[in-house]
């Protein structure tokens, strides 16, 4: 074993696989820039040039850019709040957080060392998992998949905030959303309104991009100016890495449930992440800091992402089945070189194995390097009015979204969920358990009903592994309702809602009318769904209903919650003001004055985007793109005239020349079909 | 701080005031001439780009020129990538554009959805019929299809098939589930448990031989694919499983090798009679119509037997090919035809070809066509007993 492992370290030092993984490496950092290509996109661009290698060059190219696809996706979700990929949204939680506060490089540098760190486990685990692959794969059956689907929805309590009625009803509308389409048992289609389009579900980048990204933007939009000082670093890389040592545990518990994620089918990256985080939420003793720039928040899931992508080599090179679809490409691409996957491929192709191994291994030290050494280039990003920016990530992260699906409508959904977001966001409820919902609502459901029909009544609940499961779920609750318990009794304080006002600066709609119609909308969505799923048969029916009952419970909580206030509120404006008067953060007069002109500019820019999507249905995309930049960035970032006709050309340029060099299609419009 | 500050200026406040609030003004505004000139100017260096650069972003086809310079083969697949499909149609179209005159750039596009009917849907709606689009079609895009199901909106008979090919496949069982060959599949104390996606996909060929053969199996739906059936199955919580000739290798050599499985037959081939013959692949594996010949001491006949083979030659015997419109210039057509013919025959892609895809032969011959119109004729008959035994057996109501 050591000696094919040395064999293959040997083979890398071939200079025409070291280009091969060296071009990888920065093509994937490249790519995952780029909000919305990720992984994905990456080996999809890639995968046409390896056609003709030798299995080994073309190994090294895509497994160089898998590795480090979520090394580079983190850039553009710390210093724009825009998420490279569905995974990086999770670090965009705490490091976009910290960016904020003028400690972008602070963030960054904890990032990449963790990606790197992630990657070398990731590695390392690969290696060790190859004889335990079968015994792990082979031990969790439906009823653990089950359960641990239930666990990852469970997390969305854990990152609510505070506010878990908030937190669950986002949870609950999230699976809802992800039931949209071909439901999994009955392949009947659930939630579509007939609309072909909607039959195949809502896409995950569209998704995500829309609730995390669009939102952002139509939140900052607003800002003409840069920051104007960025924070560096202290002592320089020596403090950055000495403060990444000591969150090192956090490291290796992300890098370990990122792997284990990635080795059960059916997991995924986005949802092993999430899990990540969710555990240095769960475990951690002060979780005040959480969302506002805490570096746990950063190092777990940027730790997890990345090893993710080696775990999911396990199953797909051991078993031949794909955790994601980036290995998915790669299975074909093996496949077309007569290399077959399964438990031989231990025994015939060794050496491919550990060379990538190494090859990973390498792209994680490579890619975090180069990031590394380009943090202080990177953070001075943030100094560039966000305004300025935002004209140019609405057309890249559209742009991007559009590659997966080649659809228009993923699009409009987009923009549709970016307004969502935005709402989310304003009003104090967590994003995040919505996206884990939408994750998750699929697989819950699939195993639920494997778990039901493969079982003998409850006989799977007595499973050890389910066992394992259900006391990591019902212990906390237990320990949360003793802890209640003794509060309760100790200082008899009778208002519940005051622990949480000070929480959000971050929602600044919150306990406003707007907060009022959030819960209207979800107390309506889970109706409609609830009347809707009456149509399906019996078996479609039943999770969709249970969920929407549940979130009528929910948000029904909420609206009574919600109209209870503004019916206190006219009496004298006690509870909001006084709040923000104790934090501190703006005096009273300004606040009520500009929570309503933010909300009004983050519609105007909605509205702008919608312009933009009208005019790529009409004209096409480079039309679009030739009169939305120059116009936002003279009408609302008010950019210098020279900035605005530079930015906009090298736009020009850039799309021009992209379908020609890589498989990307621009959007096309009525104008196209005439033409 | 800053930046909290600068969100709450009003947009529309004009310079003079909020320079007033800020310690940094905003810049101020343009003026409507600036922004006039500036947005028309690129407004019409895009609308010409679009209109005469056409040509250069999207250059117009040339494909009945005798060669495909330049071009790009876009081969729809309507499934997500990673399966057998996909395999199958990436390694053939790699292949393929070496062949074709011109050598045209090879894009696959993934475009999944409800069981590959969205994407052939799509391919149907707006697919261009330059010969440059194909679409690969395959059983799980056929089966609906053949049902009549309400969301299939395109038909093979609109398509031309290019090349098609088949593959096969063997009904496997786990040994401890007290199966150690044919005769445990029927008069059984426990039905065994079968694992499947849906049973209105690829499946419905095992169901339809469990159905002949009057096999004590009962099943279960809902599974992601093949490969976490085969996982289920190691498991122990399913009992019987198939699986394609290409995954045979990946999924079930192992555990048979190992006596954890048993392999009870192979779905067979269709010959040019119309007869179920053995897989050239598992020449030593009993085909399903052998298999109730053992059980029930007779050969098969009648509508179970007549469905059978319809579905075998279906989603067996050409269950893979690449499809264009019907409206495709003939000389494009048989372009890409005469390509894939000398694919198919040359010894070198043979060889990568048996190691790949377990070695059934590519069919592109002139004659192509019209045989598998044949084949994807399907009576009336046929029809109504499987929808019949969806509806009786499994509570499935084809719409």
């Amino acid at each position: 074993m050591l000696d094919s492992a040395m064999a293959a370290l040997a083979s890398l030092a071939d200079p025409s696989l070291l280009i091969m993984l060296l071009i990888g490496t920065v093509a994937g950092l490249i790519m995952g820039l780029i909000p919305g290509l990720g992984g994905t996109g990456a080996v999809a661009i890639l995968l046409p040039i390896t056609f003709g290698m030798e299995p080994p060059q073309a190994l090294a190219l895509l497994i160089g850019a898998l590795a480090v696809v979520h090394t580079s996706d983190t850039v553009s979700a710390v210093l724009l709040g825009a998420p490279g990929s569905a995974s990086a949204s999770v670090t965009m939680l705490d490091g976009y957080a910290m960016a904020k506060k003028g400690q972008a490089a602070r963030a960054l540098t904890l990032a990449f060392l963790s990606s790197m760190a992630g990657g070398i486990i990731g590695a390392v685990g690969l290696t060790l998992a190859i004889p335990l692959a079968r015994p792990l794969v082979l031990s969790f059956a439906s009823p653990e998949l089950f359960m641990l689907t239930v666990l990852g929805v469970a997390l969305a309590a854990v990152l609510s905030r505070g506010n878990i009625i908030k937190g669950v009803s986002a949870g609950l509308l999230g699976l809802i959303l992800g039931m949209v389409g071909t439901s999994p048992t009955t392949a009947e289609e659930r939630f579509t309104f007939g609309s072909l389009f909607l039959g195949d579900g809502l896409s995950l980048v569209a998704v995500a991009l829309g609730v995390f990204g669009l939102a952002e933007i139509a939140s900052r939009a607003s800002q003409r100016r840069g920051q104007k000082q960025v924070i560096t670093l202290g002592g320089g890389w020596g403090q950055g890495i000495r403060e990444w040592l000591t969150h090192w545990t956090q490291v290796i518990r992300g890098a370990l449930i990122g792997i284990w994620a990635g080795v059960l089918p059916g997991v995924g990256a986005t949802a092993g992440t999430w899990m990540a985080y969710g555990q240095a939420v769960a475990t951690a003793k002060d979780k005040r800091q959480f969302g506002k720039g805490d570096p746990r928040g950063i190092v777990g899931p940027e730790s997890a992402n990345n090893s993710v992508e080696a775990g999911d080599l396990i199953p797909t090179l051991l078993f031949g089945i794909p955790g994601g679809v980036p290995s998915a490409m790669l299975l074909g691409m093996l496949l077309t070189y007569g290399i077959q996957p399964g438990p031989s491929i231990i025994t015939e192709h060794l050496d491919l194995m550990y060379l990538i191994v190494w090859s990973f291994a390498i792209a994680s030290v490579l890619g975090a390097l180069l990031c590394f050494l380009s943090v202080k280039q990177l953070a001075k990003l943030t100094k560039v009015p966000f305004a300025v920016l935002a004209a140019g990530l609405v057309a890249i992260m559209l742009l991007g979204s559009f590659q997966e699906g080649g659809q228009l409508g993923d699009l409009w959904i987009m923009i549709v969920l970016g307004a969502f977001g935005w709402l989310l966001k304003s009003t104090g409820f967590p994003r995040a358990p919505f996206l884990i919902g939408f994750v998750l609502a699929i697989p819950l459901e699939r195993y639920y009903f494997l778990t039901d029909s493969l079982y003998e009544g409850f006989d799977w609940m007595a499973r050890p592994g389910v066992l394992f499961f259900l006391a990591i779920l019902i212990l906390p609750m237990i320990w949360a309702f003793i802890k209640f318990i003794r509060a309760r009794r100790h200082t008899n304080v009778d208002d519940g809602h005051r622990d949480e006002q000070p929480e959000d600066d971050e929602a600044p709609l919150k306990n406003s009318t707007w907060s009022l119609v959030a819960s209207g909308i979800f107390f309506v969505a889970f109706a409609a769904a609830f009347i809707a799923s009456f149509s399906f048969s019996p078996e479609a029916r039943l999770v969709p209903q249970l969920v929407s009952t549940g979130g009528l419970i929910f948000s029904g909580i909420l609206l009574f919650i919600e109209t209870r206030r503004r019916l206190r509120d006219r009496t004298p404006k006690a509870d909001a003001t006084l709040a923000a008067e104790a934090e501190g953060i703006l005096d009273t007069q300004t606040t009520k004055a500009g929570w309503t002109l933010d909300a009004k500019f983050a519609l105007k820019t909605f509205l702008w985007m919608t312009g933009f999507l009208a005019l790529t249905a009409a004209f096409g995309y480079l039309i679009a793109v030739t009169i939305f930049i120059p116009a936002f960035l003279l009408i609302v970032a008010r950019a210098r005239v020279k900035t605005a006709v530079v930015y906009t050309l090298v736009l020009y340029v850039v799309l021009l020349a992209l379908p020609s060099l890589l498989p990307i299609d621009l959007p096309q419009g009525w104008l196209n079909t005439i033409v | 701080m800053t930046s909290k500050m600068s969100s709450l200026e009003p947009p529309g406040l004009s310079p003079e005031s909020s320079e007033g609030q800020g310690e940094q003004p905003d810049p101020p505004k343009h003026s409507r001439r600036t922004i006039l000139t500036a947005v028309g100017a690129f407004a019409l260096l895009g609308t010409a780009t679009t209109v005469l650069g056409g040509s250069l972003l999207n250059p117009p086809s040339s494909t009945e020129d005798g060669d495909f310079s330049g071009e790009t083969l876009e081969f729809l697949i309507p499934l997500a990538s990673g399966g057998g499909t996909d395999t199958w149609a990436r390694f053939i179209g790699t292949e393929l554009t070496n062949y074709v005159p011109g050598r045209p750039g090879f894009a696959p596009v993934n475009d999944a959805g409800g069981e590959g009917i969205l994407g052939t849907n799509r391919f149907a709606r707006s697919a261009k019929t330059d010969g440059t689009e194909i679409l690969v079609g395959t059983a799980s895009t056929v089966v609906p299809w053949v049902l009549g199901r309400s969301a299939v909106k395109y038909s093979f008979e609109d398509l031309k098939p290019v090349v098609v090919n088949g593959t096969g496949g063997v009904i496997y069982a786990r040994a401890e589930a007290g199966v150690a060959g044919l005769e445990d599949l029927i008069n059984r104390d426990q039905p065994l448990e079968f694992g499947g996606i849906s049973a209105t996909g690829l499946d419905i060929t095992t169901l339809v031989a469990f159905d002949l053969l009057e096999a004590d199996v009962t099943s279960t739906f809902g599974f992601e694919g093949r490969g976490p059936v085969n996982l289920a199955l190691q498991r122990g919580e399913i009992d019987l499983d198939y699986q394609t000739t290409s995954a045979y290798g990946s999924a079930v050599a192992g555990i048979v090798k190992e006596g954890k499985a048993v392999v009870l037959m192979s779905f067979g081939q269709l010959n040019e009679a119309g007869d179920v013959v053995r897989d050239p692949n598992f020449p030593d594996v009993p085909t399903v119509a052998e298999a109730y010949e053992t059980l029930h001491g007779k050969k098969p006949s009648g509508e179970k037997y007549e469905a059978y083979k319809t579905l075998l030659g279906l989603t067996y015997t050409y269950q893979k090919g690449l499809w264009v419109p019907q409206e495709t210039p003939e000389s494009a057509y048989e372009l890409l035809r005469q390509s894939s013919e000398k694919l198919g025959e040359d010894k070198g892609f043979q060889e990568k070809a048996a190691k790949v895809l377990g070695g059934y032969p590519l069919v592109a011959d002139p004659g192509t066509a019209d045989r598998v119109r044949d084949a994807y004729k399907v009576s009336g008959s046929v029809r109504s007993y499987v929808t019949g035994l969806l509806a009786s057996k499994y509570n499935i109501h084809v719409e």
